[in-house]
Order: structure tokens, then sequence, then C-alpha cells
């Protein structure tokens, strides 16, 4: 022990006072983590431009492609005229043979340029009469453009859009000539006959197909009864008998009711319109062939609305035309949504009863670790792997086998053992698995070991800890799974294609025929609509705006669907606030 | 007594020599009958030799620095070390003249005879009543008035009624985390055990909070057999009848508190009682 002089307190107060006082101290920027923050800001703000930057491309695009554009009508030097909406303007590169071949004006202006010519892309539609749908125009052609009020866009059943006028009507067989895009006879004469359209459409979809299906399942008992009896049995005759007995009263319905639209399709042949496009060609069509028509260039901003908003509405509740490029979408929105959630009703379960026999009852070894890491990779696999695994074991092997025992008499039309909506989403929910199981067992294991033991020590069994107190307690953590399954789910095409999904299928999978939910249907999907309407359509061009349109819609549906598993997630989440560990 | 000398015992054994085991008190009778007791997690021993009767209707305290095994030797009397892999005992515990660890003993059966309160308060994210009726909701009770007078009873015994008497219906998450281990002696005993194991129940508590603990304890020693493992020696002196002091996985000494605190047999006891190690 040594003794502490006056001497040695007045050092250390020296000491610890040049410590205080000592100025300028200077901490290296690394030590800050300064860099690091920039790093990290700087890759947060990437993601966010660019996720930002993609939904901005995506909604401007899908939202602005239902807006009524003006119709210009270009008189080109040489004399031609072209109707059709200014799609886009582009500078392209001409071949330098090309200037050459020019007169010199318009080579010396291009020269100019340094080779390159202004063009804009019109679309014309009348593909009926032109051939084409769109057309280049280059700049340097161009007599004079205008935009007269007296051109109409028609949007027609079948053959595209047209550009023109109306040169004259037919309304219950008398000729009106000439009749303005608001003449109000003809605009009562078009809802008359759209709304003919729709009795025709109800007599042969609804009605006859009724009969129909009564008639099919007539003959289905005939061979049903062949198939479980013999064909010489007297219980198949009495099956022909019956076949026989009831297909007349239904034959003679099928009659009336095919009479019934035949008139009605009379009535329509009276309402004809004739177009002439720009140049005065003619083209006569029903008038119920006409969805929509306008004067592109005199609309009022309450017309430009009233389009816009029936534009939205026949997309979200009408079938599609015209190869998938027009028309509605409400099949795809359907298939879509009831894929998705019938996938998740699968999933579900599976995943986290799986899960909680992993985490909760399997003896923690080498083969349950084996069996973590193949369903970690099982997420890895290629999703057309799950596609061609589901055509072949589920549609292929228990479609078919599902066929051979409960549909023998539809034999050879397979019924389940062809792709269809219950297969797509078995595939897709074994494609989703793992994502529910991972999760599932994240949330298990971040259950405290306290509540547990609580609940252990209460008395309770294994079972009922986990069923009181870890389950409740893991919801919200095996929600946020669904939650990823369901988006993964919901925008996966590729496996679609093969187990189900087609490009065309107008009959939705619950309709009024028993077993009223047809499972077993192939369906329409928006992703693979997307597709379908970008790269296998007759014409790209068209196609496009619907790309964004469709992709809007489908993330629009996928936001729905998360915002509503994320609401049930946190009302979970609230009954475990202020837990305090 | 059997001192178990094999060749796993490390030489510190043979420094103890036997515990120093004081006459017993005059009660009602035994509920834990604790004997040659060996634990071992893997191969690493926890408890060896363990031999005492915990007597009925006593406040029994278990002291002794940390890692003593107190809480092991705690957890072994409702088998809660029954969830950790690769344990082994050698041994019995008896309770009501049955070996728990008799292949026969329903681990369930036993536990809702023993109620547990944990070190830290850990109530079930449910309302305050359905905290208190849980060990009834799991054996399928779903009368109303029995799960109200039990839900009545239980929380009165745990001097928590005048407090949350308007809130039953509440998260409990909500209650002070005094409220909240109360709350859970309340679940401990509305199941209506013969035991009531605590694990350092007012180690995560303040002052305050401790001292209504150890009053509540003071009043649940007539009805109920309380075992109380604590770090903290003046609760021990405050709450128990006998103390029980353990170190390196030994008993060391056992006897009315008193004794313990003010003549100890071993020096070793005195030592940690007078605060001069652990």
């Amino acid at each position: 022990m040594t003794t502490i002089t006056a001497d040695d307190v007045q050092q250390a107060d020296r000491d610890s006072s040049q410590a205080v006082t000592r100025r300028n101290i200077t901490i290296p920027l690394k030590a800050r983590g300064e860099p690091a923050l920039w790093a990290l800001g700087g890759a947060l703000s990437v993601g966010i431009v660019m996720i930002f930057g993609f939904l901005l491309l995506v909604f401007y695009n899908g939202f602005t492609t239902f807006i009524a554009k003006p119709v210009a009508v270009v008189t080109l030097k040489s004399g031609e005229l072209v109707a059709g909406e200014p799609t886009r303007s582009e500078l392209y590169k001409l071949a330098p043979d090309a200037v050459k071949a020019l007169a010199p004006t318009d080579a010396a202006k291009i020269e100019a340029r340094g080779g390159y010519e202004q063009r804009t892309l019109y679309r014309t539609g009348n593909y009926d009469l032109s051939g084409y749908d769109f057309k280049w125009v280059d700049d340097r052609n161009v007599a004079r453009a205008e935009f007269p009020s007296d051109v109409l866009f028609v949007e027609r059943l079948e053959w595209g859009a047209f550009v023109g006028r109306i040169k004259a009507a037919a309304i219950d067989g008398k000729t009106v000539s000439t009749p303005t895009a608001k003449d109000p006879a003809l605009v009562q004469a078009h809802e008359a006959a759209l709304q003919r359209l729709q009795a025709i459409r109800n007599i042969e979809r609804n009605l006859i197909g009724r009969v129909n299906y009564d008639l099919e399942r007539l003959r289905l008992k005939v061979r049903r009864a062949e198939l479980n009896y013999g064909p010489t049995s007297p219980e198949a005759a009495a099956a022909r008998a019956n076949e026989v007995e009831a297909s007349g009263p239904l034959r003679a319905q099928y009659e009336l009711l095919a009479a019934e639209a035949q008139r009605i399709r009379q009535i329509d042949q009276k309402n004809t319109v004739t177009l002439a496009d720009i140049a005065g060609k003619e083209k006569t069509l029903p008038l119920s062939g006409l969805v929509r028509f306008y004067a592109a260039n005199d609309l009022t901003l309450a017309d430009k609305i009233g389009i816009y908003l029936s534009r939205w509405w026949e997309f979200l509740s009408s079938d599609p035309r015209e190869a998938n490029t027009e028309g509605g979408v409400l099949p795809a929105i359907f298939g879509t949504v009831a894929m998705t959630l019938l996938m998740v009703l699968m999933v579900a379960p599976v995943g986290v009863i799986t899960a909680l026999y992993l985490r909760e009852y399997a003896q923690q070894g080498r083969l349950v670790s084996v069996v973590r890491i193949s369903v970690n990779n099982l997420a890895g696999v290629p999703s057309i792997v799950y596609g061609v695994f589901g055509l072949g074991f589920f549609a292929y092997g228990l479609g078919s086998s599902i066929d051979e025992v409960f549909f023998l008499e539809r034999l050879p039309n397979p019924t389940y053992g062809t792709g269809g909506l219950i297969w797509a989403a078995l595939t897709l929910a074994l494609l989703t698995v793992p994502v529910v199981i991972v999760a599932t067992e994240e949330a298990l294991s971040a259950v405290p070991r306290s509540m547990r033991e609580g609940s252990l020590a209460c008395g309770a069994s294994k079972w009922q800890t986990i069923r009181n107190i870890v389950l409740p307690r893991a919801m919200p953590g095996i929600m946020t799974g669904i939650i990823l399954a369901m988006a993964r789910g919901a925008g996966e095409v590729a496996p679609l294609m093969l187990v189900g999904v087609v490009k065309l299928a107008p009959t939705l999978p619950i309709d009024a025929y028993f077993p009223y939910i047809h499972l077993e249907r192939s369906f329409m999907h928006l992703g693979f609509h997307i597709y379908d309407v970008g790269f296998q359509s007759r014409n790209s061009e068209a196609g496009k705006p619907m790309v964004f349109v469709t992709t809007c819609l489908l993330i629009g549906i996928i936001t729905v669907l998360n915002l509503a598993a994320i609401i049930i997630r946190s009302r979970l989440k609230r009954r475990f606030a202020g837990s305090q560990f | 007594m059997k001192v178990a000398m094999t060749d796993a015992a490390p030489p510190v054994a043979a420094a103890f020599g036997p515990p120093s085991v004081h006459p017993k008190r005059g009660t009602d009778g035994e509920a834990i009958r604790i004997r040659d007791f060996n634990l071992w997690y893997g191969k690493a021993q926890a408890l060896y030799d363990v031999n005492f009767t915990i007597e009925r209707g006593l406040v029994t305290a278990l002291i002794g620095p940390s890692g003593c095994g107190k809480s092991t030797l705690l957890r072994c009397f409702n088998r809660m070390n029954d969830l950790i892999d690769n344990l082994r005992i050698e041994g019995r515990i008896e309770f009501e003249g049955g070996d728990i660890y008799a292949s026969t003993v329903d681990t369930i059966a036993l536990r809702k005879q023993m109620g547990m309160v944990f070190q830290k308060p850990n109530p079930f994210p449910m309302s305050v009543f359905e905290n208190v009726v849980y060990p009834l909701r799991i054996d399928g009770i779903r009368d109303r008035k029995v799960l109200d007078e039990t839900c009545y009873k239980a929380l009165q015994g745990a001097a928590l009624w005048n407090e949350v008497k308007d809130r039953l219906h509440a998260s409990a998450l909500g209650l002070s985390g005094g409220q909240q281990q109360r709350l859970c002696i309340a679940r401990a005993i509305a199941g209506d055990p013969e035991v009531l194991l605590m694990d350092e129940p007012c180690s995560a508590l303040d002052p305050i909070a401790t001292a209504k603990i150890e009053e509540l304890i003071d009043e649940l020693r007539e009805r109920y057999t309380v075992v109380i493992v604590t770090h903290n020696m003046q609760q021990a002196a405050r709450v128990s009848d006998n103390t029980a002091f353990m170190y390196l996985g030994r008993l060391i000494e056992y006897g009315e508190t008193e004794t313990i605190f003010n003549n100890p047999l071993n020096v070793r006891t005195q030592d940690y009682v007078t605060g001069r190690f652990g």
C-alpha cells in the first residue's frame, strides 16, 4: 500500500482536467460509420427508385390507355389521306441510300438532323378495309394534318376499331343519311341493338345451353347404364327409352329458342349502319356490331370521362374479344382470384401442419435437417418444373384415375384428366408450400419458451399448449408466410400454362349447373393473359396498352388480396400488443 | 448416507463430506422426499446425491450461488426438465409416497398437483380472466359459474382481485410486472395444486412488488407447500420456514431457516449466508 500525497492528488486533478479540456478530438470517418450509412441510404434509394419507377410506368400507361384520344386526318404530299389516333412519335435513322434518293430539300433537312427522320405512328383501325391497324407516317411526307370535328372513332365487335364517318344508318328499315354521332335516334337505336345482342346471347348461351346440358345428361345416363350393365341389358334399354321420351320436349324447346333467336336476329338485320373511311370506302354492318362510337375531336370533358369510365367498366365486366386484345378480362379476374384463394386454402393447412410437426414433434436430428434443407431447396426449383409435375402427376395421374372411377361415361373426353382449376391450385400450393413452412417454423420458434413452460406447468398437454398458446401466438408470423405465398402464387404464370390456364375460357368455374363449382374446368389467368396479349396476338402494337392495363389490374388484385391478409394479421397482432417478451 | 464416489465425481466431492441435515421440525408430514438424486445434462453432472425432505404446509427455500443446481432441482419436482434433451437422472423423488419418475406417472397429472411460478412473469396473451382459468379450460370445464368462482378465489388468493376486478377481460399483458407475477401465482393456484414451486419469483420485480409477493407467500403457506428458489438471502430469511443451501450441485445444509442463518453447521453455509462468497 502506498500512501497518497497531496502532490498525487494535484497531479490526478491536472490529468483529469486535461482530459476534459482537450480539444480537436478527431474521430476517423470510418469509425463514425458515415460511409456505411451513405451506402445503406444509397441502396435503399436505388431500390425505391426502381420499384416506384416500375409502378409509375405501369400505372401511367395503364390508366391513360382508356382515355379517348383525338383523331388526326393527315393529308400526305402524295394526296393520300391517313386518319387515326396519333399514338407516338420517334426519330429513326434512314439508310444513307434512301436519303440520297429523296428530293434535295428533304435530304438536306435529314442530313441536318444527322440522318434522322421524325415519324409518327397513327392508329388507323379499318383493318378489314386496309389490312393494317397502325401506320407510320414520316414527317417529310405530310402536307397537312387536321382534326376535323366530324371524324368518328368507332369500336366494333369484330375487326377492331374503325376511323371514319357514318354515311347512313337504317333504323327499323328507315334510312337516315349522314347522322351525327350524337343523333338521338341513332344513339337510341344503338342501345336497343345492344340490348338485342344481349338477348340473343342470353338465349344462345344460357337457355339453349341449359337444353344442351340436359340432353347431354340424358346421353351420359344411357352411356353409364351401358357401361355398368352392358349394352343389351334392360337397364340400358330403359335409359335409352327414357332418353327418347325426355329428349322430345327438350328438342322442341330448343327449336323454340332457336326460332326466337332467329326472330331477334332478323330485327337486328334491319338496323344497320354504313361507315365510310376517310377516303370514302364504305362498309355496312349491323348496328349491334358497334360497341361504342364518338366524334373524337368534338368531345366535352364529360364525354371523355364517360367514355373513360365505360371503357373501364367494359374491361372489368365483359368477356374478351378479338383474340383477347379487346373487350374485358372478367373470366381472367375470376380465374386469378379463384385460383389464388383455392391455393391458399390448400397451402395453409398443409404448410402449417408440416411446420408444426417439424418444429414441435419431430426429433431434431439429421433426418429432420435433411427434410428441412430439402424443403428450402424446393423453393429454388424453376416453377415450370412444378408445372410439368402438376400436369404429369395431378392431371394425367390423379385426374385420369378420378375420371376412370367417377366419369367413365364421359371418356374419352377427360373431365379431371386434363388441366383445370384444382390442379393449377394444387401445383401452386406445392410451389409455395416451402414459403409457408419456413415462415411457420420461424414463427413457432419465436414463441417464447416461457409461454410454453407456463402452459405445461399448468398441466396442459403438449397438444393443448400448441393449440392454446403456441399457435395463436405464432399466427401473425404464419399469416406473413401465407401472404408471401399468396403473392408468389398469384404472380406465377409458367406452371399454369401447363396445368389449366388457357387463352380463352369464357365459361367461369362457377355457374348454375350442378355441382355449381367446377374445379376441373380450365380457366383464364391475368398473368397468362398479359403474356398472350403482349406476345401471342396478331398485332402487338394493339396489345401493348392492354398489357399495361392488365398488369395494373393484376397488381391491384394482388394488393387487395395482400391487404386483406395484412388486415387480418394486424388484428391478430393487436391481441399481443404490450407483450414485453 | 451413501456418497457416490465414482470416477465422474470431481475431487471436490470429498471435501464437502455428507450434508448437514438438521433434525426435523414437527409438522403434519412430508410433501416431497428426495432420495439419492443425481442429474446429468449430457455428460455434465448437475446434481450430486441430493437427499432431503420437504415438509408439508411449510415454505422451503432453496438458496445457493448461481449454477448450484437449485433451479434444476426445483424443475425436477414437476418434471419440467423432461423438455430438455440428453437429460439423465438417477435416484428418486417421492411425492405422496410414489416416485414421480416412475414410468407409470402421468406428467400432466403431476403438474396439475404442482403449480409453478417462473422467474419472469409469463402471462399468456389473453385476458386476465382467461389467464386465471387456463388450468380449468384445459380440463374442459365450461361452466361459467365454476370459472367465475375459481377466478375470484384465485385472484383473491393472489391478492390481485382488488386491482384487476374491473379489467378482468382486458389483456393480461397490460398489467405491471408485479401484477403479472401475482397473476401467474393466481393461475398456478387456480388449478388447486398441493405444492407451489417458485423459481426466483421476484428476481424481475422492483422492491415494492417483491414485498407484495413475499407477503403473499406468507399467506399461502397455510394452504400450500411452497418451495421457493431464491438468490436473495434476505428473502429466504424473511419468507421461509426451512432452508436448503446448495453448492456446486450438492446439498450442503438443510434445516430451519433461523438455524441456517444464525447457527449453520457447515462453514460454507456460514460463508454464504454472511455474504463472504456467492
